[in-house]
């Protein structure tokens, strides 16, 4: 989101309207133009010590993904936020050990 | 060798005249609602700019706009309210040179950095409108707090009473370049277009005109801005939205105005709406999601992964947030 800088001067952020004057930064989604985003998310894995080596086993080959674009207008999420997009993906991988 | 110094002096004595001729700048200001003198009181301020009477005819629009924040500009939610005592308290109130010590010291002036858009009407009132707003904000909040509904549900009336209504786009900023299409006239309603025909059935505004500039952008960044408003003493800025508009949106090749998505593509007309309304975010932002699994190899460990890449595509006609 843009973030105001604090009577246009300095480091610090505004917060209220009366003192916001210029921008510090802005991550705002820019109009007509695609931002991407990537992420790994490693799925979960359970370590076991046999001997001097390390067994990793896991509990589940298959991962349910939750994305969610919120928007937080004022505050923090339980104050007022926007679900503004979500989706839900499987993704799986080959546990076979092979 | 001294007439062309004789010559500038007289050129210079001559400029002051003509500037001060028949016709000064400003031909018609007097004859709008604004210079109307000064509303003393809420209630006077809120008559000037009374649009009771286009219910009758306009009742559609009328129902929309009662939906939008346009109706509640001043009191919103009562956030909004409580967000001017809040500018007054943490702003105004400990500025070395605001003149501002306690809430009864607050002039127009000072609330101009939220009412410039909130209430842009205030400029039409006195010193003392300014103060009763504050204090009945105040006293709204004092009631909200022990829970004495009578007395806050009369307070939010009042406030909510304040608000840019029909007369205040249609007239007071219909027209932003009053030197070059002239000043809004006290007996003129101002549309998309007049047909040709400049009769309006109604007892006071007998007259309509196409404002030039209402289905163009530039009317809503009269308040949905471009960043701080320098013409302030203490420059703010709340909304950047028609910044965002001019210097991002159309050099990406956007071509579309405000009215065009917020009331026409919308559907919604008068009830302009924003993110909250899904005929509005359902359109503005485009996600596409894409995951796979890997099993990643970090020297001699295979770990699974999964991942996720996420494009967001903005199709508003401005940053995503703004205002």
């Amino acid at each position: 989101m843009p973030v105001p800088q604090r009577m246009g001067r300095g480091d610090r952020m505004g917060r209220g309207p009366y003192e916001k004057s210029g921008f510090l930064q802005d991550n705002s989604l820019p109009p007509l133009r695609t931002v991407k985003t990537s992420y790994d998310i490693f799925f979960p894995v359970e370590e076991t010590e046999k001997g001097d080596r390390t067994i990793r086993t896991y509990p589940s080959d298959t991962m349910d993904i939750d994305v969610k674009l919120w928007y937080l207008p004022f505050g923090t999420k339980d104050d007022d936020a926007f679900l503004w997009r979500e989706e839900k993906h499987t993704v799986s991988f080959d546990n076979s050990g092979s | 060798m001294k007439w062309p110094l004789i010559l500038a002096g007289i050129l210079l004595l001559a400029a002051p005249a003509a500037a001060s001729g028949d016709h000064p700048a400003g031909v018609g200001r007097d004859q709008t609602l604004a210079a109307r003198p000064k509303a003393k009181t809420i209630a006077e301020l809120v008559a000037r700019y009374d649009s009771e009477s286009c219910i009758e005819c306009h009742e559609e629009a009328h129902e929309q706009w009662s939906e939008s924040a346009h109706s509640r500009s001043l009191f919103g939610t009562g956030r909004t309210a409580l967000t001017f005592r809040t500018a007054i308290l943490n702003g105004l109130m400990t500025w070395k040179a605001s003149g501002v010590k306690e809430l009864k010291d607050v002039r127009v002036e000072h609330l101009m950095g939220c009412a410039k858009c909130h209430l842009p009407q205030l400029a039409d009132a006195t010193d003392d409108v300014a103060r009763e707003i504050v204090l009945d904000i105040d006293a709204w909040r004092t009631a909200y707090l022990n829970e004495d509904d009578d007395k806050a549900d009369e307070l939010e009336e009042t406030l909510s009473s304040l608000n840019i209504n029909c007369l205040v786009c249609h007239n007071r900023n219909a027209i932003t370049h009053k030197w070059t299409d002239g000043y809004p006239r006290t007996d003129t309603v101002y549309g998309l277009s007049s047909d040709g025909d400049t009769e309006h059935e109604d007892d006071v505004f007998t007259r309509k005109e196409a404002s030039p500039i209402m289905g163009e952008s530039i009317f809503c960044g009269q308040c949905h801005g471009e960043g701080p408003n320098f013409e302030l003493e203490n420059p703010t800025q709340c909304a950047t939205a028609y910044g965002s508009y001019l210097f991002a949106y159309i050099p990406e090749g956007g071509h579309r105005t405000c009215q065009q998505c917020h009331m026409e593509e919308s559907g919604l007309g008068h009830n302009i709406q924003s993110y909250r309304a899904q005929e509005m975010s359902d359109k503005a932002v485009d996600m596409e999601v894409t995951t796979q699994a890997v099993v990643w190899r970090d020297v001699s460990t295979m770990r699974p992964k999964a991942t996720v890449d996420i494009e967001l595509t903005n199709q508003a006609g401005h940053g995503i947030p703004d205002g």
